[in-house]
This record gives structure tokens, C-alpha cells and sequence, in this order.
């Protein structure tokens, strides 16, 4: 009986979370009757409730709504004119010459190189060699921890060569030592100059957090305006996509630093630099390591995906297997990218625990010397492989070894698709239901969308901003969405817009309902925590692919693939939001004899409701970033309009179509950001 | 207070190297990408003809002219780029899709020059499946469309009738025809040719209406039957800007493109790839091989060089 | 200048007072102070250089002036000398700016204003390499949070400052080995931080600091983060070094029992300004004002106030005769003697009677009625010079 008052705690702090302005609307809260009491009492419930009549109102009456066209500004022609500058300049303009083919003159003979390094040593050296960093990484003894890295890597390069993936896997492992060297580098210095200087943080920290909304997607048309298509422009892409996490963790790591540890050693009169060198970094190894993990894997799927612009590798595989339907192809370069995703992580996460002060304990001055000869040891075989490796056998993996099982794969899908697409008996089938969720969700959204006038939309988008953040928030989501409106990229946006809010009621309903389940089910928790794990760190690229398969090209396909790719994180904060809801409540509650269910409907979800809005804010960005990579799958809107910008090489349609992606990804993020706080780490 | 110094050098260092990277090394080689000089490099847009166009010469060349060449999948804006730059050293089917780049690189620049026909005529129109225009003979005028657009719904087109566009980087300026004709068809894009063939296969096994962007030579054609619509005729120039089209597609010889250096260099390669001739027919054997019956490239450009020997003796350079 | 401490409880450690008492005597006489601090200022907030020299700011209430100006003045005008030899306890509760004040000594906080000499060096005159120099060799500090390196082991840690004075790897190492075992750390040198109890870490830090052989010890409440038994280990440890080499010691506290067993003065801070400065004996005895008295209420103060306070004028009668105590002796101890004797006590100076004991003397002690009178000690002093 009394849980309700716990209820009522959840209700009463509702108000004050955004900045209190009550007071417009004060006097209504006397006024109204008791049915009405939550509503007035909460007036933040009422301006929705109003803006949404608004919004409804409007829709009905007008019947279209679009952006009117006077109000948009040409700027394909300045695009156009600057696309045909770039090719007449580009290898007589300063800026090129002087400066920005260096640049990509260096990323191409760095991964040119590499790739020459990787060819000399010969599938038995990288083998040997990766085998033996991952060993070492993972601290070079008979540990389970060292053995199973190493095993990892082993059982990685052999299925990537069994698979008849090896050409590919080392071109991608080329171009990703290249990036991940890059951007670690940057990261680091951007770090360094962040965590040192208060001023740099305040100047970086919101573009990092900008960077970190934008869809990997809309990295690679500015690229290709600079680099043209290649290997440069994929690389720097990445370098530019993978850095900030690097940046922001090396800052956190700096600023985090046991201060009574700092003070001590300044205490005992150490300079600047000794203080850098000796307690500083160290210090901060751990999250930098966190931040190197996360750099990585974020370079691995920046990589695959910037075959778009030219990478090689196995993206591009998947790439060609995707323009031709090759299904078989397609997933088999997927599972090697899985492949590869699961060992740089594994190696990267285990080097990151063996850093960790706290459980690297019983470390001996012996087994610290055999560490060091083992790195040496990899170094000098690193050498001598590639002095005469190649000569220990064939450069690439043996023909003779490989399976070859897109085949079979391919007619794993085909019968997939033929028995499971359509026509099972009462169920209907994947492509059956993709239909239904278009017909019954998605095309109701987009014309609800088209037909809202555009001010209507603005009011909504400014209503939310403003409740669920800040005004300035507001503000931004409005001058988002007139950006829009402005390039002309109305009619598409609102149909990215639609897939984005389907994909998100989706990831929501599948993330609260699994979130749940892994917050009071201990066992589901076991089972999902790896395999969220691993999901996590897998490239965007990948999972377009089984969706195709699935329910073929289409929106809806595009859907799942975001949903399937936003899930794991909304699941996890679902489920940590639960698990961490204050013990004394949920203590309280039990001991008041609430059943499970009341708990969690009156005590667990009122009180995880921060955590459920950050829930929400990820979700939004992930599914986003995904819709418009779906352009590659049939998911149309403005995916399809950069792809189709990448592919034809047309600046003036790709790039207002990103900047329009951008525009959206900003506008979502203030929409759905809880005031005064940030998420992702 | 102490991190100041600290800050101060990194922030000193940051600068450095942007300027050493800036000013340091003088002017930047231009001549991109290197490895072009051991073996050729083809640029081969992502439909499967070209896919055949360049198995058959990539097969005949490093077979019996012993030159190593690699085919890089470019569709044909990049692939005047690369022609430009020395990436790549030929394309073997080439649209005239992009016409702004091919004025620009042909003639002004002339850095890419024509390297003859392909020998393969290229046509792009709309069509229908037989089965339909035989029901409903007045279709094959476009301004009979919106008559029939209810039988073209779908779930993606919702209430307009549903026009299957082509993959991003075709030659293509639908979208700008429906409107300017105010068809009552909602152009949805295939995001790529398998895409849409696979669409147009399964609508034509089970024989419902469609009406598509579709393309000679084609090897489906040799499965299924279409029926053209009559589009106005093209006129050079007609088409752009797109958002003012009123015409349909023009009829064109396919054209083979090669980089100025490569086909001054006189090598076998180059004069080979200039000989380089076949038939729609030709291609549509191994376009088919390839797509249809899921063969590997190569294997397809095996079974075809196996059977057409007298055809492709011509292309060899004189010694 | 080694003592003779004893290491158990007050009532020994206050025993001695007459050799703490020589020591600082002759410490005074032979030269200047190790530490001298005048009207030391450190204020926080904007525009925080304008407030010392501000007379009519400068003596505002810790509130009014934040409010009127936004700042806070963690040390205000505070004044004192350490002498060689001698442990000075800074005791305060939380935010009466102690540590603000001990951090000033080394500059780890630049203070606003006021003068301080260590050794006779201006120490805010220095600059940056003097001031390393300082911290290098003069002054080393132990603090609250250890302040330990979790990635080296507890022979680097201790190593530490020698790194940083750029002392060779093995001769560091071989120094630190010494020191560890000093601390009692022998055996665990190969161990890191995390491996350590609370109190087997402060004991690093404090190793730490004992190894660049500091003449200024400085303990930022080294203790207040580990549990009582352990804490009173430390004071031990503490009481034993200052025995065996007599360092001087600037100790930070809020606990007072601590500071009553380590001290030889204290100085005790609110809201930034030292509200009494004196002996152990002194603050217990005569409280300077209400809050310090509050402060003091519940020591036990027969363990820190001395026979030569309690005692009242010997009659004639009394000059001879009975048990001899000399001034020194501590109350406690005066009680237990008197419960065995039964009889009155003669407090001895020098073969000198200069006043007795008797139950009525000890029992004020106890009840706390031995101070009732503003400058009664010093009426005591009159009576005994009499």
C-alpha cells in the first residue's frame, strides 16, 4: 500500500528536472478537476498534449505540408561549381600541392607499404606473428588469459585463410594498423592538449560530441571532396571517425588521475614533465587502453565501410557482393570482419586488463623480463619473416586449404527466402511481415509526416527539445530541421525521419523487453551479456547483410538492421538502469510485500527513468546512423542520396543529402538528451 | 597552474607539425597511386555486362599476353576520375553517362581518350512485362500510365503506382520524367542491379504488373519478355538538367575509354584492348553464365574463350 | 636533538614534557626557526589578491566576506614559528583550512599574502627551480590519500622522489630498500600499492617521504583514513622516528587526541585563523576562548595537565616531608601515587618545594574546576615563584 508513495517521490521530481518554469502555467493547477489533476499538475504533460493537438490539427486540415519552396536555397549550383574547381585544381591548386596531397600521398604509401610488409612476410609469418602479439598482448604466460588471446588470433587468421578471405583480411588488417596508428596518434594528442588544458576541453568537448552523433555515413562525402576516391580518403576517414573516443578517454584518463597522487609527486619537487611522465600517463593507462579498444573497433567498422570510397579489403568485398545480391559472398567477408572484430578486441581488452593496476598483481621482476623478451622476440621474427617469409611458402593463403562456402551459404539463403520469406502456413513469413510493418507502421508515419506542416513539425521538435533539455536544445533542433528544409531535402528527410521512428519504437520495445529480462532474470543475463559483447563491437556494414536475407531490399530491411544494431546498447543501459535503481527503494518496496511486478512497474521503471531517456538518446543516434546505411539495402530517403552522391560521384546531390543525415542526427540528439547530462562515454 | 608549461608544449608541438606537414616538404607528387607499370588496371562498372566485358579480357590478356591486369569495380563517374589520374588504365563499357566528366577529361583536358566501340549497342527505356502489355496494348504510350497506375501499387509506393528505378550510378533521369509528365508513380531506387533484377524476376514469375528502368543488352532479356514504352524522343542535351526532362534515353555505341598514357604507350595491352570487339550477343552469354547461372567470372570468360577462338584471334595485337 | 619518547599513551608521552620543554628551550636559544610563517593569507576566488591588504575586508566573518566579495579565506593572517627539532600539530576540523595551510608551505597552494621562511629562504620569493629544490630536499610531505602510484611497486614508490632527484636506479632502490625496512615494509617491496592494507600504505608514503631525508616532515592527517587500532599503530611509528632522528614534523590533524600525544605545540584553526597556539597542556588547561574550551571538553584532563598547574601553595608544614613529585608529572599519575601513599604530595623543583597536592588539587583537575579564573596559570606561576 504504501508503494505509492515511492510512485509519488518518482512523480514529484519529475518537475524539477529541466529548469523550473511552473510558473507560466501555475494557475491551472487549481483549476482543474480531479481526473485532470496529473495532467495540470504536470504542465510539461499539458504543452505536449497541446502541441501534439497542434500538430494533429494541422496535419488534417492542410493535407501537405512540405517545406514551402520558396524558402529553400540552391546550393547544388555552388556545389557544382565547386566539384568542377576541384577537378580542374586539384593537382595545380597550392592547397593541394602544398598540403593536402601530402597527406594523402603519405596514407597511401604507409598502407602501400604494409600491405608489401604483410605480402613479404607471407601467410605463415603474419600468422606466426599476429599469433604472438595477441600472445604477448595478453601477458606472455601460460595464463588462460594469454592462452586464449593467442588461441584467438590463431583460430582468426586460420579461418580467414580458410575461407578463402586472405587477400582481403590483409588488406583490411593493412589499412586498420594504418588508421589505428593514426587515429591513436591524433587521439592521443588531442587527449594530451584536452586533459592539460581547460580551455582546449572546453573547445573540443562539443565538437567530439557532435562527431559522435554523426553517422559514420556522412564522414565519407567531405573526404572524397578533398581526397577523391581512394585508399587516402578511406583511411582518413577513419582516422577522423575513430579519434575522438581516443581523445575523450586519453582527456578522462589525464583528468581522473588520483590528485593526491599528483600532489605527492609534486610534493617531492617533481617538473612538469616528470610529473607527465612518471604519474600522469601512467595513471591513465587503463582508460587510454579503453579508449585504443574503442578506437579500434571503431576504425574496423570505419574501414569496412569506407569501401564505399574506395577501401579495399573485405569491405569491399562485401561491398561487390552486395551490388550483385552475392549473399554467400557477402556473409562469408562478413564472418571474416566478425572474425577479425572478435581478436582485435579480444587482444586489445585483454592488454587493457593486464594494465589494470589492480589485477595485475603478483607481477614478477621475472615474469616482466620474459614480457620483454617476448616482445622482442615478436619484433626480430617480425623481421625475419619479412626478410624471408615469403620463401617459407606461398604468399598468400594455399589455394589448396580454402573452403569455399558461399555456395552453400548462398543456398542456405535461397531456401531461406523461398520457405521462410513468404507463405508459412498462419505465421506468413519474414517478407510478409516486412510488408505489414511497412503498409501498418511505416507509410502511415511518412505521409503523417508529409502532410504535417513543416511549423507544425518545428513547434513539436522545439516543445520536446525544450522538456526534455534545455531551450538551447530547442533551439538547435529547430534550426536543424529549417536546415533542412532550407537544402531542400524535406520530402526525403521526413521518410528517413519515418524509418528512424520505426526503427526506434522497434529498438525500444526490443530493448526494454530484453533489458527486463536481463535485469531480473540472472540467467538471461549470462546468456546475453557475451553476445552483447560481442555485438557491440561489430562493424555497422555487417549487419546489413543477414537482413537482406531475411526480408530482402527494402525499408523495412534497413530497419531491422538498425534495430538489430541499436539493441544491444539500449538493452544494456535498460538493464543497468534497472539493476542500479537505488537498493534502499527497492528494499523498502520488497519489505512492504509488493510482487514483482509492482516493483518493477512502480518502483525499478519510475525510478531507471534517467537511465531509460538516455536509453532512448543512444537508440536514436545508433538506429539513425544505421537507416542511412541502409541506403545500400533499398532503405531509399537520404542514404540513398549519398550513396547515390558516392557512386556517381556527385558532390551536389551526396553532399546536402550528409549534411541533411548530420542535421537530422543533431536534431534527434537534442530531442532525446536529457538536460545536463551526456551520454556515452 | 603546472600543467601550463605542459600545455604550452603540446600545444607548441600540435603546431610544429602542422606546419612542418604544411610548408616542410615542398610541393606534393602528383602522379597518384603507383604499381600501374606491371600490370593493367580496368575499371569495371558494377553491371554484369561490364562484369563480362572485363573476365573475357582479363582472362585473354594475362593468358595469352602474359600482362597482369586487375579489374577494380568502378562505376563510370569514378572511373573517368581514376582514367584521369592513372588509377586506372581503361574502361571497356562506358555509357555516356556522365557526359559533364567525359567533355571535361576528353576534350579539354585530354588526359582519357576514346578507345573505339565496344560493338555492343546500348539502349535504356521503360518497360513492362509482355504478359501485361498484351492485356493492355495502350500502355506502351506513357501518357497512358496514369490510366493503369492503381495496377502498379505497392507496399513501398503506397497509393501512387510503383516505378522500379535504376541502381544509384546508371545513366538515369526518371524521377525528373515522372514529375515533369505528373505520372501518378512514385520512383523508388534499386540500391543495386541485383536488386533489381531479382524484383523484376520475382514480379515475373508470378506474373504481376511492374513497370521498370531497363537496359539492352541484358542477359534477362534472354529469359523474359518486356515491352517498351514509348518515351519522347531524345535529342541531345535534353535530359539535363534533369529537373526539366522530357524525353526518354538515347540509343548509343558503346565506348571503350583508356588513359592518354596508356594508349600512347603502344604496348599489347594497350593495342589489344583497343581491338577489343564483340557482340551484344557475346556478352549476354557470359553476362548470363556469370549472373544467371551463378557462375565465377572467370569460369564463364573460360567456357565463352573456349568456344569463340575465331572471334577473339582478331584482337590479338600484330606482332 | 634525539629525545626520549616514550611510545605509550599520553600520559608517558607527556612525561617527558620536561625534555620537550628543554629541547625546545635550548632548540629557540640556539637558532632561528626552521619554519617561520607572518600573516599568511590564502584566499580563494576572483580577485582574492585585493583582500589582505583591504582593512576593511580583511576582517570580515568567513560568511559576510563571501558573501560581499565571493571569495574565501582558507588561511587568514596566520602567524608562527616551528622551531628545529620540535613536532607542531595544526589541528582543526574540517574546513578551518589546515590543509590549505600546510599545502602553503611548499607552494603545492600559492599563498595570497604574508611572508614565510624555511631556513631562512623566502620561499615565496623563489622560483621554479628553487622551489623544486625546496621540495626535493628540504620539506616532504605525507597525505591523507597515501597519494601512491598503483602501477610501480612499493620499493619504486618509496623510490620516488630519488627518481625524481635523478639518483641512479640501483642507488635508489637500495635507499629505498633501507627506508622499507625502516617503516617496517621489509619483505613487501615487491608488492604494489593495492596488495597493501590502509595502514601498510601511509606506512609507503611515509617512507617515501623519509627517503629524500627531508629536515621538514610534513603529515597532511596522514591517519584520519585508517581504522583507530591502526591509526594508533602509526602514531607509534610516528613517535618512534621523531625519537630516533628528531626531525621536525608539521603535522595536519582533526583528531585531538592526536594531536595531545604528538605534539609538542598546537596550533588550532577556525574558519582559517589559529585561534590558540600553544603547549598540549596549555590548550587543555587554559582555553584561549569558548570555542577552543568546547573543544577540549572531553579530554581526559588529569593525562595532559601537569602537577605543577594543580598544585596548591605548600604551607610551612608541608615543605618537608611526604612523596616527591616533580612539576612535570602528570595528573594520572599524581592520583595513582596518592592512592597508594594516601597522603599528600609535594611537587619538587630543583630540591625545591613549590607546592603540594592533596585530593581537593587532583579532583578539580578531574571535574574540570582547575580553570575557572581567566590567567590562573599564571597566578600558579606567580605562587610558584614565590
Amino acid at each position: 500500500m504504501s508503494t505509492p508513495t515511492i510512485h509519488e517521490q518518482g512523480e514529484q521530481k519529475a518537475p524539477d528536472a529541466p529548469p523550473p518554469r511552473q510558473a507560466d502555467t501555475g494557475p491551472e493547477q487549481h483549476a482543474a478537476p480531479s481526473a485532470l489533476q496529473r495532467l495540470a499538475g504536470s504542465p510539461k504533460a499539458l504543452l505536449v498534449l497541446l502541441t501534439v493537438l497542434v500538430v494533429v490539427v494541422s496535419a488534417a486540415v492542410s493535407g501537405s505540408g512540405a517545406w514551402p519552396q520558396a524558402w529553400t536555397v540552391d546550393i547544388r549550383t555552388p556545389l557544382n561549381d565547386l566539384d568542377n574547381w576541384l577537378v580542374d585544381n586539384r593537382e595545380t591548386s597550392p592547397i593541394f600541392l602544398y598540403f593536402l596531397l601530402h597527406i594523402s600521398n603519405f596514407a597511401e604509401t604507409s598502407v602501400d607499404a604494409i600491405i608489401s610488409l604483410f605480402d613479404s612476410m607471407g601467410w605463415m609469418g603474419v600468422t606466426v606473428v599476429g599469433t604472438l602479439i595477441a600472445w604477448a598482448s595478453g601477458g606472455a604466460d601460460l595464463s588462460r588469459r594469454a592462452l586464449r588471446t593467442g588461441g584467438t588470433a590463431l583460430g582468426v587468421f586460420i579461418a580467414c585463410g580458410v575461407l578463402n578471405m586472405w587477400q582481403a583480411t590483409m588488406e583490411t588488417l593493412a589499412l586498420m594498423t594504418a588508421a589505428v596508428f593514426g587515429s591513436a596518434l591524433l587521439g592521443l594528442l588531442l587527449g594530451l592538449a584536452a586533459g592539460l588544458s581547460d580551455r582546449f576541453e572546453r573547445m573540443l568537448r562539443p565538437v567530439f560530441d557532435t562527431m559522435q552523433v554523426m553517422p559514420a555515413f556522412a564522414y565519407l562525402l567531405p573526404l572524397l571532396l578533398m581526397f577523391n576516391i581512394g585508399v587516402p580518403s578511406a583511411l582518413i576517414a577513419t582516422v577522423i571517425y575513430a579519434a575522438p573516443p581516443m581523445a575523450r578517454l586519453t582527456s578522462l584518463g589525464l583528468r581522473s588521475a588520483d590528485p593526491a597522487a599528483l600532489e605527492a609527486s609534486a610534493s617531492l619537487g617533481s617538473t612538469p614533465w616528470q610529473r607527465l611522465w612518471t604519474a600522469r600517463f601512467p595513471l591513465a593507462r587503463k582508460q587510454m587502453m579503453l579508449g585504443l579498444n574503442q578506437a579500434i573497433m571503431m576504425c574496423l567498422s570505419m574501414v569496412v565501410l569506407a569501401s564505399l570510397i574506395g577501401s579495399e579489403g573485405l569491405g569491399d568485398e562485401i561491398y561487390q557482393a552486395l551490388g550483385s545480391l552475392d549473399i554467400g559472398t557477402a556473409l562469408t567477408a562478413g564472418i571474416a570482419v566478425v572474425l577479425i572484430a572478435v581478436l582485435l578486441d579480444r587482444t586489445t581488452s585483454a592488454a587493457g586488463e593486464r594494465l589494470d593496476a589492480t589485477v595485475n598483481v603478483g607481477t614478477t621482476r621475472l615474469m616482466a623480463r620474459v614480457r620483454l623478451a617476448v616482445w622482442g622476440m615478436t619484433a626480430v621474427l617480425l623481421g625475419v619473416f619479412a626478410a624471408i617469409g615469403s620463401s617459407l611458402g606461398e604468399r598468400e593463403w594455399p589455394d589448396a586449404w580454402t573452403v569455399d562456402i558461399t555456395r552453400q551459404l548462398q543456398s542456405g539463403v535461397d531456401f531461406f527466402t523461398d520457405h521462410l520469406g513468404t507463405g508459412v502456413p498462419v505465421l506468413g513469413g519474414t517478407v510478409t511481415w516486412a510488408h505489414g510493418f511497412t503498409d501498418y507502421l511505416l507509410n502511415p508515419m511518412r505521409t503523417g509526416l508529409l502532410t504535417t506542416p513543416w511549423w507544425a513539425l518545428a513547434l513539436l521538435v522545439g516543445v520536446v527539445g525544450w522538456l526534455v533539455g534545455t531551450w538551447r536544445a530547442a533551439l538547435t533542433g529547430v534550426v536543424c530541421l529549417a536546415l533542412i528544409g532550407m537544402m531542400g531535402l524535406w520530402e526525403t528527410s521526413m521518410d528517413t525521419l519515418s524509418q528512424v521512428i520505426g526503427g526506434l519504437v522497434l529498438t525500444m520495445v526490443v530493448g526494454l523487453v530484453f533489458g527486463i529480462l536481463t535485469a531480473r532474470v540472472e540467467r538471461v543475463e549470462r546468456i546475453l551479456r557475451p553476445v552483447l559483447d560481442t555485438m557491440q563491437t561489430m562493424p555497422q556494414f555487417v549487419y546489413l547483410i543477414p537482413v537482406i536475407a531475411l526480408v530482402g531490399l527494402s525499408r523495412s530491411a534497413g530497419i531491422i538492421a538498425a534495430v538489430i544494431y541499436a539493441a544491444p546498447a539500449v538493452i544494456r543501459i535498460t538493464s543497468q538502469g534497472l539493476r542500479y535503481v537505488d537498493p534502499a527503494a527497492m528494499e523498502a518496496s520488497r519489505s512492504l510485500g509488493a510482487t514483482s511486478k509492482q516493483q518493477l512497474l512502480q518502483v525499478q521503471l519510475p525510478l531507471a527513468r534517467k537511465a531509460l531517456l538516455v536509453g532512448v538518446n543512444q537508440g536514436v543516434v545508433l538506429v539513425l546512423s544505421m537507416v542511412v546505411i541502409a541506403g545500400l539495402i533499398g532503405g531509399g530517403a537520404l542514404g540513398y542520396e549519398v550513396v547515390q552522391g558516392l557512386s556517381k560521384g556527385d558532390l551536389s546531390q551526396g553532399l546536402p543529402a550528409g549534411i541533411g543525415i548530420v542535421c537530422l542526427g543533431i536534431m534527434l540528439d537534442r530531442m532525446s538528451q536529457p538536460a545536463g547530462q551526456r551520454p556515452r562515454e | 597552474m603546472k600543467t601550463k608549461q605542459i600545455r604550452n608544449s603540446v600545444i607548441a608541438g600540435i603546431g610544429v607539425l602542422g606546419v612542418l606537414s604544411l610548408s616542410a616538404c615542398g610541393a606534393a607528387d602528383t602522379s597518384g597511386g603507383g604499381g600501374k607499370d606491371d600490370k593493367v588496371v580496368l575499371a569495371e562498372p558494377s553491371w554484369v555486362g561490364a562484369q563480362a566485358n572485363a573476365a573475357v579480357v582479363k582472362k585473354l590478356m594475362e593468358d595469352e599476353l602474359d600482362v597482369k591486369v586487375e579489374a577494380k569495380q568502378m562505376d563510370e563517374p569514378v572511373a573517368f576520375d581514376a582514367l584521369d589520374s592513372g588509377k586506372a588504365d581503361a574502361i571497356l563499357e562506358d555509357w555516356h553517362g556522365v557526359p559533364k566528366k567525359q567533355k571535361k577529361y576528353v576534350e579539354e583536358k585530354k588526359t582519357v581518350v576514346s578507345g573505339g566501340d565496344l560493338g555492343v549497342i546500348g539502349h535504356i527505356g521503360w518497360f513492362v512485362p509482355k504478359y501485361y502489355a498484351d492485356k493492355h496494348p495502350d500502355i506502351k504510350d506513357y501518357k497512358n500510365l496514369n490510366k493503369y497506375a492503381k495496377d502498379f501499387r505497392t507496399s513501398e509506393s503506397g497509393d501512387k503506382g510503383h516505378f522500379i528505378g535504376a541502381a544509384p550510378s546508371y545513366s538515369q533521369h526518371d524521377k525528373g520524367l515522372i514529375k515533369n509528365f505528373k505520372l501518378d508513380f512514385k520512383h523508388i531506387p534499386s540500391g543495386a542491379e541485383a536488386a533489381q533484377l531479382k524484383e523484376i524476376q520475382r514480379l515475373y514469375n508470378a506474373k504481376k504488373p511492374f513497370l521498370t528502368y531497363w537496359w539492352e543488352p541484358q542477359w534477362m532479356n534472354n529469359k523474359i519478355d518486356m515491352t517498351e514504352i514509348k518515351l519522347p524522343k531524345h535529342t541531345p542535351g535534353c535530359e539535363t538538367p534533369e529537373a526539366d526532362a522530357k524525353c526518354g534515353y538515347e540509343t548509343n555505341q558503346l565506348e571503350k575509354f583508356l588513359n592518354a598514357d596508356f594508349a600512347k604507350s603502344d604496348s599489347d595491352a594497350a593495342k589489344f584492348i583497343k581491338n577489343f570487339k564483340w557482340t551484344t550477343k557475346d556478352q549476354n552469354q557470359v553476362a548470363g553464365d556469370i549472373a544467371g547461372k551463378k557462375m565465377k567470372p572467370e569460369d564463364a570468360a573460360e567456357k565463352w574463350i573456349k568456344a569463340n577462338k575465331a572471334t577473339w584471334q582478331k584482337w590479338m595485337p600484330k606482332k | 636533538m634525539s629525545e626520549t619518547h616514550e611510545s605509550a599513551g599520553i600520559a608517558e608521552n607527556a612525561k617527558n614534557a620536561e625534555d620537550k620543554a628543554a629541547a625546545k628551550s635550548a632548540g629557540s636559544a640556539k637558532s632561528a626557526p626552521v619554519i617561520s610563517v607572518r600573516n599568511l593569507w590564502k584566499v580563494f576566488g576572483p580577485k582574492s589578491h585585493r583582500i589582505p591588504g583591504d582593512p576593511e575586508l580583511k576582517d570580515l566573518s568567513a560568511a559576510e566576506l563571501t558573501k560581499r566579495t565571493g571569495c574565501t579565506a582558507a588561511v587568514r593572517d596566520v602567524s608562527f614559528d616551528v622551531q628545529n627539532g620540535e613536532v607542531f600539530v595544526v589541528m582543526g576540523l574540517s574546513g578551518s583550512g589546515k590543509s590549505t595551510l600546510v599545502r602553503c608551505l611548499t607552494r603545492l597552494i600559492e599563498p595570497t599574502a604574508g611572508t614565510l621562511e624555511i631556513d631562512s629562504h623566502d620561499v615565496l620569493g623563489m622560483d621554479k627551480a628553487r622551489l623544486r629544490e625546496l621540495r626535493r630536499k628540504r620539506a616532504a610531505m605525507v597525505f591523507q590519500n597515501f597519494g601512491l602510484l598503483p602501477h610501480r611497486t612499493v620499493i619504486d614508490n618509496i623510490a620516488y622522489g630519488l627518481e625524481i632527484q635523478g639518483m641512479a636506479k640501483a642507488e635508489r632502490r637500495a635507499k629505498a630498500a633501507e627506508m622499507a625496512e625502516k617503516v617496517g615494509l621489509a619483505g613487501l617491496g615487491q608488492r604494489r600499492p593495492v596488495e597493501l592494507s590502509g595502514g601498510q600504505q601511509q606506512r609507503v608514503g611515509l617512507a617515501r617521504a623519509l627517503a629524500v631525508d627531508p629536515e621538514v616532515l610534513l603529515f597532511d592527517e596522514p591517519f584520519s583514513a585508517l581504522d583507530p587500532l591502526i591509526r594508533r599503530d602509526m602514531q607509534e611509528e610516528v613517535i618512534r622516528l621523531h625519537r630516533e632522528e628528531g626531525r621536525t614534523m608539521v603535522f595536519i590533524t582533526h583528531d585531538l587526541s592526536e594531536a595531545l600525544r604528538l605534539g609538542d605545540r598546537i596550533a588550532l584553526m577556525r574558519d582559517g585563523e589559529i585561534v590558540q597556539c600553544g603547549t598540549p597542556e596549555e590548550i587543555v588547561a587554559t582555553p584561549a576562548d569558548d570555542y577552543v574550551r568546547d573543544f577540549v571538553r572531553d579530554v581526559p584532563r588529569e593525562q595532559v595537565i601537569s602537577v605543577r598547574r594543580a598544585m596548591r601553595p605548600a604551607d610551612k608544614s608541608e615543605a618537608n616531608g611526604g612523596a616527591e613529585l616533580s612539576p612535570d608529572t602528570l595528573v594520572s599519575d599524581a592520583i595513582e601515587t596518592m592512592a597508594r601513599g594516601g597522603e599528600n604530595l609535594r611537587v619538587v623543583d630543583d630540591g625545591r618545594t613549590i607546592g603540594v597536592i592533596d585530593y581537593a588539587c587532583l579532583l578539580n583537575v578531574v571535574a574540570g574546576l582547575d580553570e575557572d579564573g581567566e590567567g590562573e596559570p599564571d597566578k600558579g606561576k606567580e605562587v610558584a615563584a614565590v
